[in-house]
């Protein structure tokens, strides 16, 4: 099948199957997560069709795409506004069961990861343990055939949502900080574990702090021996940073520009995209992110000739993160006053009642607070380029 | 040109410091917050107490007669404690165009309300569509057809985003009475008018914004009024609407200054307080260079800041200049001392439960506030080459 004959058969699938309430959600995304429930509600069509876990080897679930495929179909799902599916399980964890996992592990978990039995969240970052995840202090102590865990994880996306946690905790104090940590699945209703909200800057709750109170955890549910966890967490941060393209955002994200641009007036008696100044600064965001698309097929084009990114994927986290920045800047100058109404009923898929200001500015001032963690979360920009700085330059 | 401080000017500064580092934690200000008025009536009463609301008006007014050094001083310590309150509004807009322009019959009776902290006001002269534009106006004044005395001009139309519109008890609303220039961005043709919040025919819809604030969507039915409330002259409103906007943007800036203050404190304290990989962050060479350069990003604004406020007090040739060179930095720096605040306080930066964020949205506010960067850049160009030739 040409790539061409394949994105016309994602076009017409996306087009019967995105429900206008699913689209919905995906159009008023202020972060990386969009609403729960049609979130859902996608993750369980795709699921239907075969279509959820395009990375995955087949004999899991995967669909047997070339990476040229996959790429075009999550091309075209972004561009149609479908919602973002939660990362945490297929993304992250399902990758790394496939290779890590006992075959026990693999035969329950994977498909009830696909069904949407259950949904993960990723127990890694600790109040004192963020950049130097490897300090973290959340202790498994072997009791019997089980862990007793105490300690607590931040940071923890989505943990309201989850009934399943993956976390790293310390099982010895011996040696390198890297070698006492495992890696290990716990049942979220486990007596003793309770998870407390973050309130967002936007005033949304996307964040939790979870907390382990003698929680215990059978002895089976860890991946890979005990202490080798650092390995497999490590392995995970390489598939969440290998796993996303900006550019796709990069793209929606001049489309907004340009609905706005073309509607707003500048003050300087036309509108925006007339507007010199501003176009010559929105150009200059839009050669780097071209750079960039480009940048990111290189990397594919290395994938397909057997290589990996290397320290490319660390250029392309703190490229990519940045340019989005960027242009959430260019969406505020644009809706000025108007980006700062704080309107969150009419960021939920089912309002229906009339928001303030253009519709094209709605998400303007959530995305740019949001987005502000891009550069923190999944290993900072200062760590990229301290990754940089020594796999590539060798300082 | 030195800038030094009048005896009474460090006053100033010193009380207002002292007071709000006394009784306006963040934790009373996010209690604030919470409540439906969106501020604390009290601090307001106070702030009235204290010769606050007076301190920028004249003498015959009733006022202190302080101009925009003193409106700097005070503004820079709401920043720092991320004051509510609702003097931007109230006292710099509303109170400094009644001041300016209203008749001395309205000007008695609503003038020494607000600064007794008794009234509160509303300027509404933002329009959908060209918010970044306050010269697009379509909303209309049209002189009454039967010319009574009672029913001059009956105003339609409709306002977007009106700071402090859910607690305004009057409002100031710009609208069209004649017809624009062809030339873009003239005002030619925009009057002001006085309205009470009880006017029949003004509807307004509340809600809350980023910064923790209120504004409200106003529309105006057949709202008629006496000829007594145009505020300034007829179809020239913006001759005195822009000195009211340079000491407002004076008073933004100010504010900005005081909050990235606020955030370079936290986040030098936070970083030395930080371990990871075995130190204090504060010790890696790129993170002190970064508030090293947040420290200058600063400096150079309170340098631009100090002098606009002092041109503008002795009517410069080139204040206003100053006013949109001010006005563009505070974008860059806001951004740039915010940014890096959140970033160097990774994860708690970005929650509600830490102050970091809110001096972030605050300086976004800001920033989009009477004109971005890239407006005032040009107007710092175009009134450079006015100024040259």
């Amino acid at each position: 099948m040409t790539d061409n004959v394949f994105r016309n058969e994602v076009r017409a699938f996306l087009a019967e199957s995105l429900t206008p309430e699913i689209k919905r959600a995906g159009e008023l995304m202020t972060s990386v997560f969009a609403d729960f429930d049609a979130t859902m509600d996608w993750h369980k069509t795709l699921h239907a069709k075969g279509w959820l876990a395009p990375d995955w080897p087949q004999e899991h679930g995967g669909t047997g795409w070339t990476l040229s495929q996959r790429y075009i179909f999550q091309e075209e799902c972004k561009l149609a506004n479908a919602p973002a599916l939660f990362a945490m399980g297929l993304q992250m964890l399902g990758p790394m069961l496939i290779r890590y996992g006992s075959a026990e592990q693999k035969d329950y978990y994977l498909p009830r990861m696909l069904s949407g039995e259950d949904v993960w969240c990723q127990g890694y970052s600790e109040p004192g343990a963020g950049s130097d995840l490897a300090s973290l202090i959340t202790a498994a102590v072997r009791d019997g055939d089980d862990y007793i865990i105490n300690g607590s994880k931040i940071w923890t996306s989505y943990a309201q949502h989850s009934n399943k946690i993956f976390c790293l905790v310390r099982t010895s104090k011996e040696g390198k900080p890297q070698a006492g940590i495992s890696f290990i699945l716990v049942d979220m209703d486990t007596k003793g574990l309770s998870v407390e909200p973050i309130v967002g800057l936007d005033g949304t709750v996307e964040q939790c702090q979870v907390y382990f109170d003698d929680v215990r955890v059978p002895a089976a549910n860890l991946v890979g021996a005990e202490n080798q966890g650092w390995d497999v967490a490590k392995s995970l941060l390489e598939f969440e940073r290998g796993g996303h393209n900006f550019t796709i955002d990069h793209k929606k994200q001049m489309a907004k520009i340009d609905r706005q641009a073309s509607t707003q007036l500048s003050g300087d008696g036309g509108l925006w995209k007339d507007n010199l100044v501003f176009e010559a600064k929105l150009a200059d965001v839009a050669v780097d992110a071209l750079a960039l698309e480009f940048t990111e097929l290189r990397v594919k084009g290395a994938f397909v000739a057997g290589g990996n990114a290397g320290a490319l994927s660390s250029l392309i986290k703190v490229m990519g993160t940045e340019i989005g920045q960027r242009f959430n800047e260019l969406s505020v100058e644009i809706m000025a006053e108007h980006a700062f109404v704080k309107q969150l009923d009419a960021l939920l898929p089912g309002f229906e009642g009339e928001a303030i200001g253009p519709s094209c500015g709605l998400t303007t001032m959530a995305e740019y607070i949001n987005n502000r963690a891009a550069t923190i979360y999944g290993g900072s920009a200062e760590i990229q380029r301290d990754i940089i700085a020594k796999r590539v330059l060798h300082l | 040109m030195f800038i030094e401080y009048s005896e009474e000017q460090n006053m100033l500064r010193d009380s207002a410091e002292r007071y709000l580092r006394d009784n306006y934690s963040f934790d009373s200000r996010q209690a604030a917050v919470k409540q439906t008025r969106g501020y604390d009536a009290d601090q307001w009463q106070t702030f009235a107490e204290l010769g606050w609301l007076a301190m920028t008006f004249k003498e015959e007014s009733d006022g202190f007669g302080g101009g925009a050094l003193e409106t700097m001083i005070l503004c820079e310590q709401f920043g720092k404690y991320l004051v509510l309150e609702p003097y931007l509004e109230s006292v710099v807009l509303v109170g400094g165009l009644i001041e300016a322009g209203a008749q001395p019959a309205i000007k008695e009776q609503y003038l020494s309300g607000l600064i007794a902290g008794e009234l509160q006001g509303a300027f509404a002269y933002l329009e959908e569509g060209g918010v970044a534009d306050p010269t697009y106006v379509q909303a209309t004044a049209e002189a009454s057809a039967n010319g009574s005395e009672q029913n001059s001009f009956v105003l339609n139309g409709k306002k977007t985003v009106v700071l402090n519109g859910p607690e305004a008890d009057c409002f100031v609303v710009s609208a069209r009475t004649g017809a624009a220039a062809d030339e873009s961005g003239s005002s030619q043709g925009i009057s002001l008018f006085f309205i009470s919040s009880d006017a029949p025919g003004l509807t307004l819809k509340n809600y809350k914004t980023y910064d923790g604030r209120s504004a409200s969507e106003l529309q105006l039915d057949n709202v008629a009024v006496t000829a007594q409330a145009l505020v300034g002259e007829l179809n020239n409103g913006f001759a005195i609407a822009t000195p009211v906007f340079s000491r407002a943007m004076v008073a933004v800036c100010a504010e900005a200054v005081g909050a990235m203050d606020a955030l370079l404190t936290a986040t030098v304290d936070y970083t030395k307080q930080r371990k990871q990989f075995g130190q204090s962050i504060s010790g890696f060479q790129v993170l002190r260079h970064r508030m090293v350069d947040m420290f200058m990003e600063i400096e150079l604004t309170r340098s631009l800041l100090m002098a606009t406020a002092w041109k503008l007090d002795n009517n410069a040739a080139d204040a206003e200049q100053c006013v949109a060179a001010l006005k563009a930095k505070v974008g860059k720096a806001g951004r740039y001392v915010s940014h890096n605040a959140v970033q160097l306080h990774g994860g708690i930066g970005t929650t509600d439960e830490f102050s970091v964020g809110h001096y972030f949205k605050r300086l976004a506010v800001i920033g989009a506030m009477f004109g971005s960067r890239d407006s005032h850049l040009s107007r710092y160009s175009k009134l450079s080459a006015e100024l040259s030739s």
